[in-house]
């Protein structure tokens, strides 16, 4: 089996058997949107009642209330690996391990896609924001951003997963590198509802594009070195 | 125990009398490389050294007894074999492979039962033997994840949470997993603890079976009795040294770092 099918073969294998415990215990999805949900309805009250207001901050609540439960969700997928050895069993099969990362990135990638696409959503009702005639460039957005929180979460949550303070470590360690990615989601965001009426949108997006493939490259090449003791 | 109720595998590959494992081609014993070569192999824990020089040869194809006090470093030294832990000082071999060098190589190689079973709490057993299945590249990975679920007794519970089993029959999943890949050399650490009558039965199987298929095992108990009819040799551990062996197949050397002759002082074997 070439190299190419074999990692795949055991990253959907690790992405499937995430998704099986999730949809069995509902560790991240309860506790991840209803947390996004708070911060969306506490950004809300804290803006006041202007509508336009809360129409033009809609973009940077959108990707705050993103990447906050985003950290929430990778931590949550990361504590699986805890069930008894589970992580250390995980590090002793004869697999690469770029591969073991691209398949906790993958099932995080589809936790934070169905985030993303939630919270849009209920941005779109709470604020009033025109979601409907972007959503292409949205999409987009969305695609890139869930991508870029999951392929920073999953490499930071293999490094706080053995700490006790890891629920305090993962956000400390994730968000600063996430600024680049909040930026660039945020402005891209604001473009694609705007109308993209100076021509930004596209820069926005290589940048999101940018970050991500930094982001998974970098994570694939050192996730080997966090499963070692 | 219930009988092969869903799967008719061919007889020739999958017999169904005795317990099914799977062995890489091994060849013949002489023709082999020794299973185990370690030297002045030394692990440290905050200082405190676990392993503290231990050169071993352990010949392929027996079964092979670590034995030793709590806190001899019987843990210590599987957990380094298995790639688990990497060692401070010394090195090892598994079948001519360094273990850090050709971490990948090994892993092919080892199957190891710890004293945590690395099983997901919220998949049924089916489901985590078939994702181990998976991560080990078994070929007919259905079947023979029914066959490992039958032979370690568990078909019935197949479709239930590991959440709700017991640490007997947590321990026998992992033995489970252990049936799905093609190890030859398969790492117990007391692998009797926690089991019932059947299960204490099923072990012994296990080490007849890869014995007969020229599997090499390193069995960490304090078993010792219970052992003894599978044993081709025996290492008796003291503070992280070898302290005596005896028997076929395994065969110590004396220890080149000054630590550990300091530590071998007042060990009797």
């Amino acid at each position: 089996m070439s190299t190419l099918a074999s990692d795949t073969r055991v990253a959907l294998a690790i992405a499937r058997k995430d998704a099986l415990a999730e949809l069995r215990g509902r560790h991240a999805t309860v506790s991840t949107l209803f947390f996004a949900a708070v911060v969306l309805l506490l950004f809300g009250f804290a803006l006041g009642p202007d509508s336009a207001r809360l129409a033009a901050a809609a973009p940077g609540l959108l990707w705050l209330a993103v990447v906050f439960a985003g950290v929430l969700a990778v931590n949550r997928l990361h504590l699986l690996e805890t069930d008894d050895g589970a992580l250390e069993q995980l590090a002793l099969y004869p697999v690469a391990r770029r591969a073991i990362y691209a398949g906790k990135a993958l099932a995080g990638f589809a936790a934070m896609l169905l985030l993303g696409l939630l919270v849009l959503g209920a941005v779109g009702v709470l604020f009033a924001v025109d979601i409907a005639s972007a959503w292409l460039p949205l999409l987009a957005t969305v695609v890139l951003g869930a991508l870029g929180v999951a392929a920073v979460g999953t490499f930071y949550a293999g490094v706080t997963v053995r700490l006790r303070a890891r629920e305090v470590m993962l956000p400390l360690l994730m968000l600063p590198v996430l600024a680049p990615l909040l930026l660039g989601a945020v402005k891209a965001t604001s473009a694609a509802l705007a109308g993209d009426p100076f021509g930004e949108l596209g820069a926005w997006l290589q940048l999101l594009v940018a970050f991500d493939v930094i982001m998974v490259v970098a994570g694939a090449a050192t996730y080997g070195f966090l499963l070692e003791d | 125990m219930m009988l092969w109720p869903t799967i008719s595998a061919p007889q020739t590959s999958m017999p169904q009398t005795t317990i099914y494992v799977s062995p890489r081609s091994l060849g013949a014993h002489d023709s082999r490389p020794p299973a185990v070569v370690t030297t002045d192999l030394a692990r440290l824990f905050a200082g405190n050294a676990a392993l503290a020089g231990v050169s071993l040869r352990v010949d392929a194809g027996g079964v092979i007894a670590l034995l030793g006090a709590n806190g001899a470093g019987k843990t210590t030294l599987l957990r380094v074999l298995a790639t688990a832990i990497r060692p401070s000082y010394g090195r090892a071999q598994v079948d001519g492979f360094d273990i850090d060098r050709d971490a990948d190589i090994v892993r092919g190689r080892v199957a190891y039962l710890s004293h945590a079973t690395g099983l997901y709490d919220d998949l049924t057993a089916r489901e985590n033997l078939r994702f181990a299945a998976a991560m080990l590249g078994t070929p007919d990975a259905a079947q023979r994840v029914e066959r490992a679920l039958f032979d370690v007794g568990l078909s019935d519970r197949a479709a239930d949470p590991v959440r709700g089993f017991s640490a007997g029959m947590r321990k026998r999943l992992a033995l489970g997993r252990i049936l799905l890949g093609n190890a030859s050399l398969v790492l117990l650490d007391e692998p009797y603890a926690a089991l019932d009558a059947d299960g204490l039965s099923l072990v012994d199987q296990l080490l007849v079976a890869w014995r007969e298929v020229g599997v090499t095992v390193l069995v960490a108990s304090h078993a010792a009795d219970r052992l003894e009819p599978f044993l081709d040799g025996r290492v008796l551990l003291a503070r992280g040294l070898v302290a005596g062996v005896e028997g076929q197949g395994v065969t110590s050397f004396p220890p080149s770092l000054p630590v550990a002759r300091g530590s071998l002082t007042g060990v009797s074997p």
